[in-house]
């Protein structure tokens, strides 16, 4: 055992550190010309536009300690914009069960952040049970291709993606996690609507898109008929780390004490306010322990063996936590959390507080809800069968 | 021992319970938040003839001689629609403040006038830096011949924007924090130097900011004894406390309730949600959160109205609860709904809204912890 940084790494995290100094947005700059040019010198940097990609298609090659210090640096920093769709949830899939073409075709787009994609899974009747959905993907007589036609929800940033990525039903036969096919399609075609949800506190990323005989080559199928499940289960065990979100949430509680030193109760501040504080260290202390979780869980990793039971309860664990954070800045703000604008009174984070409490209610429900992830855990980790005769 | 309700009460609330139904579908709200004033004259009016705005007045003041009790009675009911209509801003709390202090000629004055909906009233007690202690007033009177000047913010005044008049606290003697030198005045909307600036909360009803610039308080204004303005300002932030209590009660009913029947339609895994115990013991919690607000509801409601000298503690005790449970309810609330319960299509999340709001109004459960125990 032994969690001491060696020389390399501390020479590591001065190089990722003087990248991101060297690279920080500098005023009146344009965004979209600094974010391009940001990923093209990560990439000349030997893969750092593409972290956790594999050496074999252009990734760092990273050990567990270099993921963390660069997790924990860019979460300090001002970094540019990214979707996580095509870099960690497509890309892992393509490159374990596309074909060649594929590869070829895709993954240089996606590394460019030239290609916008969206992840077609939840449907209105599947959202926990993701197995059960129902868009259907018809092979034409002549095998060339597929017609689609089906519902898929909380498809998100669906409204400005190029490309999706999309679970379809081939067959009704054998269990329902069998029949399930892989499809990639463009989005800006006909037969594709997309219609906004608007979440609590009025913004818009989600969206519901519907599919009328969309026409996809077979080309565009990902692996085998049918296996679409297998690939895309594979994908979130894949996406167990970093799902937790620790190093922001570090950056967020050090932000959380600044806000409520700022914050006059008294002759203090809320943070001398003893119920206040006895949460905030609370928060801090659960902390405290997911983030060697997590580190246990990148060493387990970096050994190449199975992900250990520690890393099951990440998500579980890092989502709470953000929830939080997120619930303790609200009420650091006080009356003025309710505040929608147009007050001048109050300390100025309050403003947003309300909104980014209830923004932060979906955490513990999308990929994956917090309840299925616990039957995940019962099963797979306690090893409890279910008994039911 | 009695826990029923009144023959009189209970035809309020089944006549405010239909009014709430007939008319506060989640569209209907939606479309009344979008369009100013922010609430329906319309509706304002209609509850008005049926008498609601009469209930805590005496009759001498022109209202029913009604208590607390009644008001719990309807804003228990408004809770279930949400009601956006400033029935707390001017008749509880504005309204509060005038029958505790106002002399005979300012209730002729003013009373009538709240009662029929004609004026509205809106209390300014808040400040940027006050907490959510109501003793805490830096707003500071500078003496006249007549009277005094007022310089300074007042914050989150409900319903500010289309008040007539504002009742509100500034200090005339002690320390920020004292609790007297507290003086309360009546100031009229459109008193010179007076600015109001109109903004929504996130449960889509209307608050807004007052900045005084040097504006004049004549001996006329004043509400009450110099000074002595913090027990009937107390009194009536209590009445405040009561009043949400019994409107996020109504709003609680509703969030468990849905989500019941939410688990019960809902199909995944081949089964209702229902079938999952976990979330039948969730349900179970939710809805002995909402009973245990009930009960200690009316404890404090019945304390206060009786006077009797438990009544600040049992107010501290009811908002701390409140503030617990709105969290504990409709955080579950919304997990339960998944996806659909963080969008604005369904209204848990509108209910969840409010009841955020609630909690952050007139001190949040820490804060009320704190008082209890102090």
């Amino acid at each position: 055992m032994d969690i001491e940084l060696s020389n390399d790494d501390l020479s590591f995290e001065a190089e990722v550190r003087e990248f991101l100094a060297g690279n920080a947005y500098k005023d009146g700059e344009d965004p979209n010309k600094w974010r391009m040019d940001w990923f093209e010198k990560a990439r000349e940097k030997g893969g750092w536009d593409v972290p956790k990609w594999p050496t074999k298609f252009g990734g760092p090659g990273w050990t567990p300690n270099q993921h963390y210090i660069w997790q924990k640096e860019t979460a300090r920093s001002n970094t540019p914009w990214d979707m996580p769709f095509g870099l960690s949830m497509l890309g892992p899939v393509l490159m374990a069960h596309g074909s060649e073409e594929q590869q070829q075709r895709f993954l240089p787009d996606i590394r460019a952040r030239k290609v916008n994609w969206c992840q077609g899974y939840s449907e209105p009747g599947a959202g926990s049970d993701l197995a059960s959905l129902k868009t259907k993907a018809v092979l034409s007589e002549d095998g060339s291709h597929y017609i689609v036609n089906g519902t898929k929800i909380w498809t998100t940033m669906a409204h400005i993606a190029d490309w999706i990525f999309c679970l379809t039903r081939t067959s009704d036969a054998g269990i329902k996690q069998e029949g399930i096919t892989f499809l990639l399609f463009p989005m800006k075609q006909e037969g594709i609507e997309v219609k906004p949800i608007i979440t609590l506190g009025g913004s818009h990323s989600v969206n519901t898109v519907f599919f009328t005989d969309i026409k996809v080559p077979v080309e565009n199928r990902v692996g085998e008929e049918g296996k679409g499940w297998t690939y895309a289960k594979g994908l979130l065990e894949h996406e167990r780390t970093g799902i937790a979100g620790i190093s922001n949430s570090i950056v967020a509680l050090e932000g959380l004490k600044e806000k409520a030193n700022s914050v006059k109760r008294g002759n203090g501040s809320l943070m001398d306010v003893p119920s206040f504080k006895a949460k905030v260290a609370a928060l801090e202390i659960d902390l405290m322990a997911v983030e060697y979780t997590e580190l246990r869980s990148l060493a387990t990793a970096s050994a190449g063996t199975a992900p250990g039971p520690e890393s099951s309860i990440l998500k579980l664990k890092g989502t709470d936590i953000q929830q939080r954070i997120q619930k303790l800045t609200m009420e650091a703000g006080g009356q003025f959390s309710a505040a929608w604008g147009g007050t001048n009174a109050g300390p100025d984070f309050a403003r947003a507080g309300m909104g980014g409490y209830m923004a932060s209610r979906v955490y513990t429900i999308y990929g994956g809800a917090s309840e299925v992830q616990k039957d995940i855990v019962t099963k797979k980790v306690l090893g409890i069968k279910s008994s039911k005769k | 021992m009695n826990f029923e309700l009144s023959e009189e009460q209970q035809l309020v609330s089944d006549s405010i319970e239909r009014f709430v139904q007939d008319n506060y579908d989640l569209e209907s709200r939606v479309a009344i938040v979008n369009k100013k004033p922010g609430f329906s004259p319309d509706y304002w009016k209609t509850m008005s003839e049926l008498g609601w705005f009469g209930l805590p007045f005496s009759e001498e003041d022109g209202g029913f001689g009604g208590d607390q009790l009644d008001t719990m009675v309807l804003m228990e009911q408004f809770g279930k629609g949400l009601v956006l209509e400033p029935f707390l801003a001017s008749i509880v709390l504005g309204g509060g403040v005038l029958k505790r202090t106002a002399s005979e000629t300012k209730r002729k004055a003013w009373l009538e006038s709240v009662i029929d909906g004609s004026k509205q009233l809106a209390l300014a007690y808040a400040e940027p830096e006050s907490g959510f202690e109501p003793h805490n007033v830096a707003v500071a009177g500078t003496k006249t011949d007549d009277g005094y000047t007022l310089t300074g913010t007042k914050c989150m005044v409900l319903h500010g924007k289309t008040a007539d008049a504002f009742v509100v606290s500034f200090r005339t003697s002690g320390g920020v924090v004292d609790q007297s030198g507290i003086t309360l005045a009546l100031i009229p909307a459109d008193r010179e130097g007076l600015t109001v600036q109109g903004f929504p909360t996130v449960d889509g009803l209307q608050s807004s900011e007052l900045t005084f610039e040097k504006v004049t308080v004549t001996a006329d204004d004043l509400l009450g004894d110099v000074d002595n303005g913090f027990v009937p300002l107390n009194a009536t932030i209590n009445d405040g406390i009561l009043a949400v209590a019994a409107e996020a009660l109504g709003a609680m009913e509703i969030l468990y309730k849905d989500t019941v029947a939410y688990t019960q339609a809902r199909e995944q895994f081949d089964h209702p949600l229902s079938d999952f115990q976990v979330l039948q013991h969730r349900m179970v919690e939710m809805f002995m959160e909402y009973e245990q607000c009930k009960s200690l509801l009316f404890r404090a409601t019945m304390e206060v109205a009786a006077g009797g000298d438990d009544a600040q503690r049992c107010v501290h005790a009811l908002k701390h609860l409140i503030g617990k449970a709105a969290f504990f309810v409709g955080e579950n609330a919304v997990q339960t709904h998944g996806g659909m319960g963080v969008t604005e299509e369904l209204r848990v999340g509108h209910y969840f809204k409010r009841l955020l709001v609630i909690e952050a109004q007139f001190g949040n459960a820490d804060y009320h912890l704190d008082q209890f125990s102090a």
